[in-house]
């Protein structure tokens, strides 16, 4: 009887002892990671607030004001004008690339062969399948 | 039977104790009453250790099982910030208009500096815009644990003067608002005093919402839009030696303002230099007479009234007389006019006759529809209510019918063309951007058809009448010129004037309603001795249109193509079959 006690005895001791054991290393970890989450939080406090100064910084510099004394200063570009706006329509042809321009199609169904890469034509290409 | 308890047979008995053989339990008396107390009092006892340990463990089920309170802890370390200060205001891009950033203050504890003048000297140094002598005579006062060095420091500077490690400075963080774009979009942020309450413009009107901090707001602005507009009134003022001077653009679909500047302005980061001219908002709070603007309603309310049409026409030949006044025309043809010549050459006789043949039920009802009897409603306090006759009689409405006898302000009149030239439809003017896509209901104030007549009436200004300096290559302007006689005290003083255009482009299908006033303008040597509004308003809002189209993304048009052509011309009755629009 007195061995049965002294074995749970020391079984319980030994459980104290693991779980103590554990409760430190839970209770040091959670400490640690609450300082490495001050930290973070310390740190993104300090970022949020460098944000702030940095977009009232960059709203500054971007003054149109002060963009357009820059643009004069160093630049030769002016406001576009009208002139240098326009449409597709607006672009001509290269002589001889009038194939593709709707007036020009019905009325010159035949057109002069146009060059392609590889030293192939348009009018020669369909002689070719023939054969 | 086996008595309840023996002494003898307790094994943990010390082996020398021989207790006295006891006696049967006293049947009565006070040896009975004793054990009878102990033994309730050990029950009692009993039970309280139980409920106490009962509740310790429903305490840690619940602490452990129930309840999470695992993150909870998490935020703990984030300060309050800044974040929940005042918000941020934005431009229809995202700009910062207005801002709030901590920045840290710097004071000093004489009693803990060494070497006043070393340290003097270091500060100065660092800090510029402060005085050696006035920082050496603070930090030697050794009286004082408290001296304010210099509020408001850039992180810069306070990396300078920790760098110094000079003892005895410290910081203190303070809220500051600030307003990256300055003058610029001065009259519609405003300002926000020290404690950070609104003062003015926006950050008066939209307090409540900018102290919650609930996200930034985005206002309705363009800043580049604001930037052009504020060059070129600023240019008229300056070529005319003006007093001042308004301008203003918005979008005729949503009532969105996307620029608004009065001038002069002022810095709202230096509010110290700030008087009450400059910080009157000449768009909004300031009424005026508009002059012949106000031609745009006048036609628009007698064509819409079926009073008259395009093909209708008024005898101005002669000076008209009410009473004792006279109504003159500035450009005088002295002839019958038709409906298009009386509004392009802006004819004052003409238009008093248009209105008396409406009535004046007909025309304040009309003007009324189109919001200009009450004060507008927008997301500032500088908002001016409009002044008109309590009494409207036939003289009245006469004068009305070009712009004198009531005054309004810009801010109404944007409002009103934008409605005149948008297909007839009444939007609220706001400073706060509409989500992308998004069309706000409106009120009907007329129908498509005035809408479209005026829109034709509108471009033949700019075509052949008061209006050719507005043109801009390209890009469809249409508008009203407008030359205000202002009144000084007794009457109205020829010199003073208010020279106005109001023009919507482009105008086959206006997007944008502009405005230029510009405030008491004098003939210069390049204006023919005028100062009126085609001389003075109209160039400056040629040239802001031709800047913002490219930016807005408006394709430029041919002006003769015939489709452009039919949506624009108006058939004249003067000379049957004669168009307008051809050139």
């Amino acid at each position: 009887m007195n061995g049965t006690l002294r074995l749970s005895t020391v079984l319980w001791l030994a459980v104290i002892a693991v779980v103590g054991y554990g409760m430190f290393q839970v209770k040091y970890r959670v400490m640690q990671l609450e300082d490495q989450l001050g930290r973070v939080n310390r740190s993104i406090d300090a970022d949020r607030d460098a944000l702030r100064v940095l977009g009232a910084e960059w709203s500054y510099l971007n003054q149109p004001q002060r963009l357009d004394q820059l643009r004069q200063r160093y630049l030769t570009l002016v406001p576009v004008q009208r002139a240098q706006l326009g449409t597709l329509d607006q672009i001509p042809f290269r002589p001889g690339e009038q194939g593709i321009a709707p007036e020009a199609k019905p009325s010159r169904p035949q057109a002069s062969p146009v060059a392609l890469p590889g030293g192939a034509s348009l009018a020669s290409a369909p002689s070719g399948g023939t054969r | 039977m086996k008595p309840d308890f023996d002494p003898r047979e307790n094994p943990c008995r010390p082996r020398h104790f021989k207790p006295a053989p006891c006696g049967p339990l006293p049947a009565e008396g006070p040896a009975k009453q004793t054990l009878e107390t102990s033994r309730t009092r050990l029950v009692l006892l009993g039970a309280l250790f139980c409920l106490a340990f009962a509740a310790i463990g429903l305490r840690l089920v619940d602490v452990t099982v129930l309840k999470d309170q695992g993150p909870r802890f998490a935020r703990a370390h984030l300060r309050p910030h800044l974040d929940h200060a005042r918000a941020d205001i934005l431009d229809r891009n995202g700009v910062k208009l207005a801002t709030t950033l901590e920045t840290p203050s710097l004071f000093a504890n004489p009693k803990l500096v060494q070497g006043a003048a070393e340290a003097a000297a270091k500060l100065a140094a660092v800090l510029p815009g402060l005085d050696r002598q006035d920082l050496e005579a603070a930090l030697s006062n050794k009286e004082r644990s408290f001296v304010w060095i210099k509020r408001n420091l850039t992180p810069e500077q306070q990396f300078g003067v920790n760098r110094l490690g000079i003892p005895g400075l410290f910081f203190q963080t303070e809220q500051r608002r600030l307003y990256p774009q300055g003058s610029l979009t001065a009259h519609v942020v405003g300002f926000a005093d020290v404690d950070n309450n609104g003062l003015q413009g926006v950050e008066r009107g939209l307090d409540d919402e900018l102290k919650t901090g609930d996200g930034p707001v985005t206002l309705s602005i363009d800043l580049r839009l604001q930037y052009i507009l504020k060059e070129e009134v600023t240019r008229q003022i300056e070529s005319f030696s003006a007093k001042g001077g308004m301008g203003m653009i918005a979008d005729v679909e949503t009532g969105e303002i996307l620029a608004m500047v009065s001038l002069p302005d002022f810095d709202p980061n230096d509010r110290a230099a700030v008087d009450s001219d400059a910080t009157f908002n000449r768009a909004t709070l300031g009424t005026y007479e508009m002059g012949s603007v106000f031609k745009i309603f006048n036609t628009a309310m007698a064509l819409d009234s079926h009073v008259t049409t395009l093909n209708g026409g008024y005898d101005a030949s002669h000076p008209l007389q009410v009473g004792r006044f006279t109504i003159h025309d500035d450009h005088a043809k002295n002839r019958w006019l038709s409906v298009p010549e009386i509004f392009i050459y802006s004819s004052n006789i003409g238009s008093a006759r248009m209105a008396v043949d409406a009535g004046i039920d007909r025309q304040r009802d009309f003007l009324g529809r189109l919001g200009l009897l009450r004060a507008p409603s927008l997301e500032l306090p500088e908002i001016g209510e409009p002044h008109y006759p309590r009494d409207w009689r036939l003289v009245n409405t006469m004068t009305i019918a070009f712009g004198h006898g009531m005054s309004v302000s810009p801010l109404q009149m944007v409002t009103g063309v934008s409605a005149v030239v948008n297909g007839g439809i009444l939007h609220r003017a706001t400073l706060l951007r509409h989500p992308d896509g998004y069309r706000p209901e409106g009120v009907r104030v007329m129908s498509e058809q005035t809408s479209d007549d005026m829109r034709r009436l509108l471009r033949l200004v700019v075509e052949k009448g008061t209006g050719k300096f507005a043109a801009a290559p390209g890009y469809l302007v249409g508008g009203k010129t407008g030359t205000a006689e202002k009144v000084d005290g007794k009457g109205y003083a020829h010199k003073e004037l208010l020279s106005s255009f109001v023009a919507a482009f482009p105008m086959n299908q206006p997007r944008y309603v502009i405005m230029v006033s510009i405030d008491e303008p004098h003939p210069n040597g390049h204006s023919a001795g005028e100062a009126t509004g085609g001389w003075v308003a109209a160039p400056a809002v040629s040239r802001i249109v031709q800047r913002m189209a490219p930016i807005e993304g408006i394709p430029p048009v041919d002006e003769d193509s015939p489709e452009i052509r039919r949506s624009l011309v108006v058939q004249s009755a003067e000379t049957p079959g004669r168009k307008f629009a051809a050139n």
